[in-house]
């Protein structure tokens, strides 16, 4: 099995493998947070090129767009960027290459277990449409009632972050003591 | 490709199945929005316009009637038991909100976010018990437990409600994953979140032997056992029951619970009866359990609401001993008790309220030395709620636990009525306790003067303690309806 699609899966997979290994080794936390930003951008490749294209879009949304900008504002509001280290420390090496191998192994035996099915022919068909009529007919009550969650979870958190006087503004960033 | 079609006539029913619910969300949107539109020594309207809503949700729960209306695709269902749990739990917003209107000008909570949240904690709640799809369930909780994080740390400047806000958002997204995982095990095994699908599919015996479908079942039960406060996963209760402000206290103790045990109940039930030969062990193992360890540890508190949060752990456990069995007899009698329990607690805590004279400090027992003489009302009142929680004639709680240990009894395991009749017994010491202290301790300092109550926090007293007494003396009718909405789940 040749092909250009072939091509593009190595070149995705090298992209998502090497970035996660950078992730893991690089010493500073911000280099290793941008290295994730790549990783995450991989697997919306691999999900793309196995005709996933609602998986692929919501991984670049949640993942790229929320989760990470949330560990890099994390990061910068939890330290004094100037004078601490930021640092990726590396304990416990032989443990977690144990567990990772492990890990790899079971996965690995899974996948290329007869347990899966191999498709000859991939059908390129678009799954949003799919899930966008799902989500207008059997799942609307769920649809719906997420939304009420967000309001909640929006008003919850204005209320917990706001100021106590809204004509005294508070300083956005306190420094640590 | 072809446009969606929508059948109207089934899209009314789905409505129609969850008016009440749309009627506490609309509510909670407008006290929002009238909430700038009003001025600051108008914000009481808004208490007032929530009770409105929330009165007219109740009326829309009696005009839809005792029949079963399944709406969108079997999502979710409005029988029997949906339209009790509405009532329970509505009635417990009904009872946070009158005493809210004291509570808010003491404590600076009359904003209108405090209300809205409230309300659509509330409709959580009620998807939660009315919920036929796991998803539903699933969803309804994440509603209800959001508002209540931020509520329980509503006082931003008191390091307490803080604690307990963050101890129980952390525990409460660690135990949501729990049941979010369970759900998915569950469906990877049988292909279905609906709930009455999975009993059909639990006939097929090697559905019930899998392992995957064990730990699903597991971790569903780890996530219900979170909410309801179930030893071991009861580790929060104490710092979040005595962190939140004390109307929040009250609302979590007496509404979340009900909303999880409805789920509970509906799972146990409807979905896993073929578990019942295994699981009855496991949730014999969790009542004694829950049951002992709140009341031995209810023994040496000194600090009222943390005393009556270990209380409330120990009645999680009275509850889940009628579902030991899983028949209607428990079913009925667990269903009795969560009604009972809604208006004895609340009331309790009303009252406790306007004795502490402030947060954290006013709350520890000395205060209530001398009470009992000097304002008779609120003494005979707390005795009162607090002889119903420690189950003594001729309250409604001692019916309550009457009927959850006399089912026990029937369906043959008489260790656990042993156990929970023992139990009940320890509790009266605690209980008890309080009362000695209002009526036998002098006062080292005199006696301070307990709030003014409002009108409003008067009447939910009397309404809670009108229903202990009534229901303690005439329970017939109300069983009744228990056994009735138990039965509608089996239809």
């Amino acid at each position: 099995m040749t092909g250009p699609a072939d091509v593009i899966f190595y070149v995705l997979a090298a992209l998502t493998v090497g970035s996660a290994i950078f992730v893991a080794t690089l010493p500073n936390i911000i280099y290793a947070a941008v290295a994730l930003l790549f990783t995450f951008c991989g697997v919306a490749g691999l999900y793309v090129l196995v005709s996933a294209d609602f998986l692929a879009a919501t991984q670049v949304l949640v993942y790229v767009g929320g989760i990470l900008v949330l560990i890099m504002f994390a990061v910068f509001l939890s330290n004094r960027i100037s004078s601490v280290k930021l640092s990726n420390p590396v304990h416990f090496r032989l443990p977690a290459a144990a567990i990772c191998l492990t890990l790899f192994g079971v996965l690995a035996y899974t996948a290329i277990s007869p347990a899966f099915v191999l498709k000859q022919e991939i059908t390129y068909q678009p799954t949003t449409a799919r899930i966008g009529e799902l989500l207008m007919t059997r799942y609307l009550l769920p649809f719906e009632v997420a939304s009420v969650l967000l309001l909640a979870a929006l008003i919850g958190a204005a209320l917990l972050s706001r100021p106590d006087r809204p004509d005294i503004p508070r300083p956005d960033m306190e420094e640590p003591k | 490709m072809a446009p969606i079609s929508i059948d109207a006539a089934a899209l009314l029913t789905s409505v129609q199945s969850i008016v009440p619910e749309i009627i506490v969300v609309a509510t909670a949107i407008f006290v929002l929005l009238l909430d700038l539109a009003i001025s600051e020594e108008k914000k009481h309207l808004l208490c007032g316009m929530g009770l409105l809503g929330i009165g007219v949700a109740l009326f829309s729960v009696y005009a839809l009637g005792q029949g079963r209306i399944e709406g969108f695709s079997g999502m979710i269902v409005h029988d029997g038991m949906g339209a009790f749990f509405d009532v329970v739990i509505l009635s417990a917003c009904a009872l946070t909100f009158l005493m809210a209107t004291g509570y808010s000008e003491w404590e600076g909570t009359h904003k209108g976010e405090f209300y809205s949240l409230i309300l659509l904690s509330t409709s959580g709640m009620m998807f939660m018990a009315k919920g036929t799809d796991l998803m539903t369930v699933f969803l309804g909780l994440e509603t209800l437990s959001i508002p209540i994080y931020v509520l329980v740390g509503f006082h931003r400047n008191r390091m307490s409600s803080l604690e307990g806000a963050l101890k129980y958002f952390l525990l409460g997204a660690f135990a949501s994953g729990f049941l979010l995982y369970g759900i998915a095990l569950i469906y990877a095994v049988t292909g279905t979140t609906k709930i009455p699908v999975l009993a059909t599919m639990l006939y097929d015996p090697r559905i019930l032997a899998s392992p995957l479908f064990l730990a699903g079942t597991g971790l569903l039960l780890v996530g219900f056992a979170f909410k309801v406060s179930l030893v071991p996963f009861h580790m929060w209760t104490p710092d979040a029951y005595e962190g939140a402000p004390t109307v929040v206290t009250a609302f979590m103790s007496a509404a979340v619970k009900a909303a999880a045990f409805a789920a509970l109940i509906r799972v146990l039930l409807v979905a896993l009866p073929g578990m019942q030969p295994v699981l009855w062990k496991v949730l014999w193992g969790l009542a004694v359990l829950t049951m002992t360890v709140g009341n031995l540890s209810a023994l040496v508190q000194n600090n009222v609401k943390r005393l009556l949060a270990y209380s409330s752990i120990a009645h999680a456990g009275y509850i889940l001993v009628g579902l030991v069995s899983g028949d209607v007899l428990g079913g009925q009698a667990s269903l009795f008790y969560l009604l009972v329990y809604a208006f004895m607690n609340m009331g309790a805590f009303g009252v406790v309220m306007l004795i502490a004279q402030k947060e954290d400090e006013g709350y520890d027992i000395a205060n209530l030395a001398g009470i009992g003489f000097k304002y008779p009302a609120l003494g005979a009142l707390l005795t009162l709620f607090l002889i119903s929680l420690g189950g003594i004639p001729p309250t409604a709680g001692f019916v309550g636990k009457f009927y959850l240990f006399s089912a026990a009894v029937k369906n043959g395991y008489i260790w656990l009525a042993v156990i929970g009749v023992l139990n009940s017994a320890a509790s009266i010491y605690y209980y008890l306790r309080m009362v000695v202290y209002m009526y036998m301790v002098t006062p080292d300092v005199e006696v301070a003067v307990p709030r003014p109550p409002r009108i409003l926090f008067s009447m939910a007293l009397c309404a809670s303690a009108v229903v202990v007494v009534v229901l303690g003396i005439i329970p017939r009718s109300v069983l009744e309806i228990a056994e009735r909405s138990v039965l509608s789940l089996l239809m």
